[in-house]
């Protein structure tokens, strides 16, 4: 007996000992998969994927941070605004590196899903998923530029450190990407069945409008405008439609921006913890916005709103509990954007959106009338949804309108990418 | 007289112990004959051996009698003929055995006393037992540098995890606190910051398992809690650290902060004893330790005086868009509010402990159950803990041994916000202005986040939530040894570490983060660590030579996985299951696993006990890198010379000498992620609830080992027969491939990525000192440790300075964990002191401080910051004392610390002086500047200006300090009292920990840190203290 268990147990030493266990070692991770064999079925999840991280990543600051440097929104404590914007307007402040990190988080994947694509053969979902990639750079350089003016263009992804590119040849670049998206993209009403929280090659024209705006090519940005506005597949609609969640017929494209798939609330920035749907307050309208809306305006309610006497911005209504859908383009910056790009010739655009917000026609006396007429309805049309500073700056009024250093009419680099990239330069002012 | 007792004594005892007994009785029968009071008795071990020869002494200093007489060969003594009288004391002392007193005894006329008297026997301090990865060696034959500290009642403090009682007993470890709420993780670093990522902690091995330290909790609160916390620190028996790479490299690749052997109480053979140890108490934080805000009067004064200054400085006068209004006190003889006191509280804590042991030849058993119940001294903060253990081995044949280690427990935390919650409750509280309230008139909260109340109102946070975290762990182990061979030892382990966490959070709707609604946050997860190892072990003697041999192989797997589910929308708050919510925010589940298989072998040497040689050897492979890196390699060699064993040495003084050194390998895998060096494609990137991918992570295949080489040189030396100690210890380790997130230009898509970057060094000294003394009849015993580790990072990739967050930098020649700020050079008393370009820029003025500008550009930026200090102490330790005079004993213990810096974060909260309308300190309101040469340190008053509160040398305070860290004194009853209610033991004593704290720091304590990143440590973002604590407690033994 016991020489048998003994003799058992140096057999049982030797079973153990010997092999090993090495393919235990092999181990995988449980939610993702190796990138690089991408196939068809792929598709679908890679633009879904392209939709959440360009949805999430800049931050939820970067879709009001136009807003908050440009004189429509302050610091929720109070106190001084040109002080507010030198302390946004800084290299070393958290909003300027999650916003520049974002962008080009969002970027990486963009370029990642292009290439990982390429092998397979031509197909329509093939050809939505460049359709989307196209836009979707498109409007990350879009950001990047109105920001920092001209920064590192990367038409594939890369580890290498990047000069920054001039500020022309970024409008460009965009330019060229909008170029390649609308082809490739799905109409709005057939291929999408008007379902503005995907892309369609209208929201590929509409930006493009905006882009054309903004490069002051006005003549094309009116003729792009137009051509959305008179294919008639969007209408004004209402304000308390469209920011408070409902179905209408403005809007081109917007993020759905679903509490499960966000990271982006942005209305718990603007209530107050004593407020029926809460919020941790951080920025309030400031007195000029809160004059901004006339009594009849139907924008002001939906606007901005003051509850047991503190003001909040009220456009995006969820509170803590939960996101609102996110517009990146609708009809009503069209109109706006024609209205500007034609000048005077442009008065029906403008008195026809005043219009649709209640508001008598009006008829200035010369063109500078009427071009601050179309800034101030820009201005009350647009608060809360990320525009005011670059029009400022783009018109060349951002110094004396905002009181700030004229270094200040762009973003300074974040410090880290200018440790981290010794080819990258700080715009000037900032050193 | 007593022959019942002695019946009894003889019908348990084996045969072969019944002889003297029979003698005893004879001595008894004698004894009647005579007259007079006798005290007899019979002296054996604790095997019940009868000892010859034994010592022993008859006193009573009261009646000046002194009887010596020795035991016989049958172990028995006899006194006859005593003087009648109080107070006296019986003493026994025989070579090899623990002297032991019994006292308080009356002796009547004609008293006839019968005692037995058990001795233990005293190892020789080489003959001691010392635990070493896998294994145990005679501490003669140590080479290695392992530092032992063994919990006792007259050193015991009351700490939740074991590792906590290291603090200030081992050389070479520095433990410090996260925070003064119970739970909380706390760091052990054994000989300096050994790896720049994660925790950079040792690796535990809990009764042969090794344990990963993680994070306890699984929602973010603020703090990271601590798993080690849910075992019994009254169930171990010793601490062993292994501190050098001979003695750490049999773990291999896990061992480069060193490693933690934790053994846990086992029966003894002969020996049945039942243990009661509770204690109950309080703890508090003393009001010395209490930052100090300025009240109303003082605040107002200096935020209008901060908002004149701006109003002057920036030419707004009344009526101006940009004018700022004065303020005043709305409450106007209200009092102000104690904000501190208002969260605070005296805490009570209650521990219970009931242990039994046992033992035979063939079957030992330890068990033990422990209760905690301890409140923090946050309102609503509250540990439970419930605790079981189960040692127990038996002998089924004299070849074969099987047995069991289990630990089973349970903890339950009631949770409040930690420093680095948005909701901290310190910060919520002390930064509150002064005249602000917690209730509004109608009895409601005031609001925080509004004109009202700029911070959260804490008092809301508090009781408008439930936060608890559950804890169930079993630790333990089941194993069999064979004897395969006379010298040949085969043994088998299986081990299990299984914990189950649930950690939830519930905000009623009438919580700040309550969304109106109330919402939830419900986590859950299983974490199982499995381990399989084989050993052998081999013996042999020839002649002088004794060599021992260790072979093992082993496995051991680690999987952890978790769901979280957070919903909102509460019909009321008393509804505790998310079955309820009406909405659910996001709801998902994980999985991840890593396996680490393991070859290691060890050989010893001995030579006539003079000369010493260790070598040891592991292999690990790790799923954790890529194949083609996936192995690595750890040798060691160590040898000692015990000089004192040599023919030379004159024995007869008592002295012992050994000089050992050793080299070594160890390696690093934690603080990487599981699948490291895989790129990622991974799931959950979803749009419009259709599923979507994205690319998570680079992968870095050529990912390795981070891998420390350590050399140590060191003398053990023992005098006056081991009455005085003195162990030194130098050592140099060098680290390379160090493990970091690497951070990236965020033009690659990412900002950082895991990689092997550099190499850094540790050089250190470490002095131990113990010595024991009898002055008169006082007993004083003392302790001392002292360690000296300096940290320099040797090379980075590319040689680059890395700046880690916002005050902290990675720079070849300097510390991991230099503070990398501006340096404050003074105040501009006059603004044409004020450079033009900071005058104009940053409108900085006179009255604001002077940051030093290094490059001489006239703007201070990134460029400008330097190294001004380090968290590293240059040196660190503790020392003991005790004193013990008849049944007193008396003990204190000083931890301390020199040269380390702490950043005082949050003092750019609580001394802006008006830039923000936050509280602040009164030393900074009454110290600011208000006019030329008014103050050179604290600077004006001014709103709208984040100049003055910039990261500078401003809030880099000396963190040196000495604290009280226990102080007790106990009381054994008199062996004759407590032998009467059938007690053996009987101690009641009163504890004081962290009773004082000498230090400069400004804060309310140098040693908690909001972050235990090795980086980052050395941070208060006004984290709760330390606390006093005040406890009485009794130790009792059947």
């Amino acid at each position: 007996m016991y020489n048998q268990m003994k003799y058992f147990l140096w057999i049982t030493l030797g079973v153990m000992l010997l092999p090993s266990c090495g393919k235990q070692l092999d181990l995988y991770p449980y939610s993702s998969v190796t990138p690089g064999n991408v196939t068809e079925s792929d598709l679908e999840p890679l633009i879904n994927g392209l939709y959440n991280v360009v949805q999430n990543r800049p931050g939820r600051e970067s879709y009001v941070m136009f807003d908050l440097v440009g004189g429509n929104m302050i610091n929720a404590a109070g106190g001084n605004q040109l002080v507010f914007i030198n302390n946004i307007l800084r290299p070393e402040q958290g909003l300027m590196s999650t916003a520049w990190n974002g962008y080009y988080a969002a970027l990486y994947q963009v370029n990642n899903a292009m290439e990982s694509v390429e092998p397979l053969p031509d197909s329509e979902k093939k050809r939505r998923l460049l359709g989307t990639a196209h836009f979707f750079r498109a409007l990350i350089y879009y950001n990047l530029v109105t920001r920092w003016g001209g920064v590192p263009i990367l038409r594939v992804k890369t580890e290498d450190k990047l000069p920054r590119d001039t500020e022309a040849a970024v409008w460009a670049f965009i330019e060229e990407d909008l170029t390649a998206a609308i082809p490739s993209l799905p109409s709005f009403a057939t291929g999408l069945n008007g379902n503005y929280f995907y892309l369609s090659q209208e929201a590929a024209q509409a930006l493009m409008a905006r882009v054309k705006l903004m490069t002051g090519k006005t003549e094309e940005a009116a003729i792009w405008a137009e051509a959305i506005i008179t294919s008639n597949q969007f209408q004004l609609d209402d304000f308390s439609r469209m920011f408070r969640g409902q179905d209408n017929n403005e809007v081109i494209f917007s993020f759905v921006n679903l509490n499960v798939e966000s990271s982006v609330n942005l209305s718990t920035m603007f209530y107050t913890y004593a407020h029926p749907v809460g919020g941790s307050y951080v920025y309030k309208p400031n007195d000029e916005v809160l004059v901004l809306y006339g009594e009849d305006d139907k924008r002001k309610a939906i606007s901005i709103d003051t509850y047991e006497g503190l003001d909040v911005v009220n456009k995006y209504s969820s509170g803590q509990a939960g996101t609102d859908p996110i517009i990146v383009i609708r009809l009503a910056e069209i109109y706006l954007i024609s209205a500007e790009a034609q000048g005077m010739a442009g008065l029906p655009r403008l008195n026809g959106l005043r219009h649709a917000r209640n508001l008598p026609p009006i008829a200035p006396a010369n063109e500078t009338e009427y071009e601050s007429a179309v800034t101030l309805e820009r201005r009350r049309e647009l608060f809360a949804e990320g525009f005011r500073y670059y029009d400022l700056v783009r018109r060349g009024e951002a110094v004396e309108t905002l009181g700030i250093d004229p270094s200040r009419q762009k973003f300074p680099i974040p410090e880290n990418e200018l440790i981290l990239n010794e080819l990258m330069t700080q715009n000037d002012g900032y050193n | 007289m007593n022959e019942n007792r002695l019946r009894g004594i003889i019908k348990a005892r084996r045969l072969h112990l019944w002889l003297p007994y029979v003698c005893l009785m004879m001595v008894f029968v004698q004894a009647r004959a005579q007259t007079g009071a006798m005290v007899t008795g019979i002296v054996r071990d604790v095997e019940g051996r009868p000892l010859n020869g034994v010592s022993v002494s008859l006193e009573s200093s009261t009646l000046g009698v002194k009887r010596n007489t020795s035991t016989d060969s049958n172990g028995i003594f006899t006194f006859s003929q005593i003087q009648p009288g109080d107070g006296y004391e019986l003493k026994f002392s025989s070579i090899g055995f623990k002297p032991k007193v019994l006292d308080g005894y009356r002796i009547g006329n004609n008293d006839k006393l019968s005692l037995v008297i058990e001795l233990e026997e005293a190892l020789g301090e080489l003959d001691e037992v010392v635990v070493v990865g896998y294994g145990t060696q005679r501490k003669g034959d140590v080479t290695a540098a392992i530092g032992t500290f063994r919990p006792t009642e007259e050193n015991s403090r009351p700490v939740l995890g074991p590792e906590q009682m290291l603090q200030g007993k081992v050389a070479g470890v520095n433990v410090s606190g996260g925070s003064g709420a119970p739970g909380t993780q706390n760091r052990v670093s054994v000989r300096g910051i050994g790896s720049l990522s994660a925790n950079n902690e040792p690796l535990y091995v809990i009764d042969g398992i090794p344990v990963l330290r993680h994070n306890a909790a699984l929602l973010n609160m603020g703090e990271n809690m601590n798993p080690l916390a849910l075992l019994n620190p009254n169930d171990i028996e010793s601490l062993e650290v292994l501190k050098d790479a001979a003695a750490a490299a049999i773990y291999g690749s896990r061992a480069t902060n060193g490693v933690i052997i934790i053994t846990t109480k086992s029966g003894k053979v002969g020996r049945t004893a039942v243990h009661v140890n509770y204690y109950q108490g309080m703890q508090d934080v003393s009001d010395s330790r209490q930052i100090k805000m300025a009240g109303s009067d003082l605040y107002i004064e200096v935020i209008n005086e901060a908002i004149d200054n701006y109003n002057v400085q920036f030419g707004h006068n009344p009526g101006d868009a940009n004018y700022m209004e004065r303020k005043m006190n709305p409450y106007p003889g209200m009092g102000d509010t104690d904000w501190f006191k208002a969260v605070t509280r005296t805490a009570g804590v209650k521990n219970a402990n009931l242990s039994f042991s046992s033992g035979t030849e063939k079957t030992q058993i330890f068990m033990s159950g422990g209760y905690m119940d301890q409140e923090g001294v946050i309102k609503t903060n509250r540990f439970q803990k419930v605790t079981s253990k189960l040692n127990l081995s038996h002998s089924l044949y004299d070849w074969l041994a099987i047995g069991t280690n289990s630990n089973i427990s349970y903890s339950r935390n009631y949770r409040v916000p930690g420093s680095n919650s948005g909701a901290t409750i310190m910060g919520r509280a002390i930064s509150q202005r002064p005249y602000d309230r917690i209730y509004k008139p109608d009895g409601s909260y005031y609001k925080g986040g509004t004109d009202d109340l700029l911070r959260h109102n804490p008092i809301q946070v508090l009781n408008e939530g439930n936060a608890y975290l559950d804890n169930y762990r079993y630790l333990g182990n089941i194993h069999a040894t064979a004897k395969l061979h006379r010298d040949i030892e085969f043994k088998s382990m299986v081990g299990l570490d299984a914990i189950y966490t649930k950690d939830l959070i519930h905000y009623y709707d009438t919580h700040p983060y309550g969304v109106g609604m109330g919402r939830m946050f419900d986590n859950r997860r299983l974490i199982t660590n499995l381990l399989l190892e084989n050993t052998l072990n081999y013996k042999k003697s020839f002649d002088k030579l004794h060599f021992t041999v260790l072979m093992g192989h082993s496995f051991q797997k680690v999987t952890s996985s978790s769901a979280a589910i957070d919903g909102q929308g509460f019909p009321s708050s008393s509804f505790e299951v998310l079955s309820v919510a009406a909405e659910i925010n996001d709801a998902g589940t994980s999985l991840s696993d890593n396996a680490l298989e393991s070859y290691f072998a060890r050989t010893s040497f001995s030579y006539n006990n003079k000369y010493l040689l260790n070598l040891s050897f592991r292999a690990d492979g790790s799923s954790k890198f890529s194949p083609d890196n996936r192995w690595s390699y750890f040798p060691s060699v160590s040898a000692g010379w015990n000089i004192s064993e040599e023919d030379f040495w004159n024995k007869d003084h008592g002295t012992d000498l050994k000089l050992r050194t050793s080299y070594g390998a160890t390696g690093n895998q934690e603080g990487i992620s599981s699948y490291a060096y895989h790129a990622q494609m991974s799931g959950g990137r979803n749009y419009n609830n259709q599923s979507g991918i994205g690319v998570s992570d680079l992968g870095n295949n050529t990912l390795t080992w981070e891998t420390a080489t350590q050399f140590d040189a060191g003398m053990d030396l023992s005098l006056f027969k081991g009455r005085l100690g003195f162990i030194a210890d130098y050592f140099i380790k060098n680290t390379g491939n160090l493990l970091y997130s690497r951070p990236l230009h965020a033009t690659t898509g990412f900002t950082s990525i895991v990689s092997n970057i550099g190499s850094m060094r540790n050089t250190g000294w470490e002095f131990t000192l113990d010595g024991n003394l009898d002055i008169g009849k006082v007993n004083w015993s003392s302790d001392f440790n002292i360690s000296f580790v300096k940290n320099k990072l040797t090379s980075l990739i590319g040689d680059e300075a890395l700046l880690i967050g916002s005050n902290r930098t990675l720079q070849v020649g300097h510390e991991v964990g230099s503070h990398y700020v501006y340096r404050v050079l003074g105040i501009y008393q006059h603004d044409e002191e004020v450079p033009e370009s900071l005058y104009n820029n940053s409108n900085v003025r006179a009255g604001d401080l002077i940051y030093e500008d290094i490059n001489n550009d006239g703007v201070i930026d990134v460029n400008d910051r330097q190294v001004v200090g380090s968290i590293n102490p240059k040196f660190y330790g503790g020392w003991n004392h005790t004193l013990r005079y008849n049944n007193f004993d008396l003990s204190a213990f000083f931890t301390y610390s020199y040269g380390n810096d702490v950043y005082f974060s949050y003092r750019t909260f609580i001394e802006r002086l008006g830039n923000g309308f936050f509280g602040f300190t009164e030393a900074s309101a009454e110290n600011r500047w208000v006019g030329a040469g008014t103050s050179n340190t604290v600077p004006r008053a001014i709103y709208g200006s984040p100049w003055n509160t910039q990261n500078s040398t401003r809030f880099l305070e000396d963190g040196s300090f000495i604290r009280l860290r226990s102080l007790i004194l106990g009381y054994t009853l008199p062996t004759a009292l407590t032998s009467k209610i059938k007690v053996k033991h009987l101690r009641l004593y009163a504890q004081a920990d962290n009773l004082f704290l000498w230090t400069k720091y400004s804060g309310m304590d140098p040693e908690v840190t909001s972050d235990f990143d090795p980086r980052f440590l050395g941070e208060d973002n006004l984290i709760l203290p330390q606390p006093r604590i005040f406890n009485f407690g009794i130790n009792l033994q059947f």
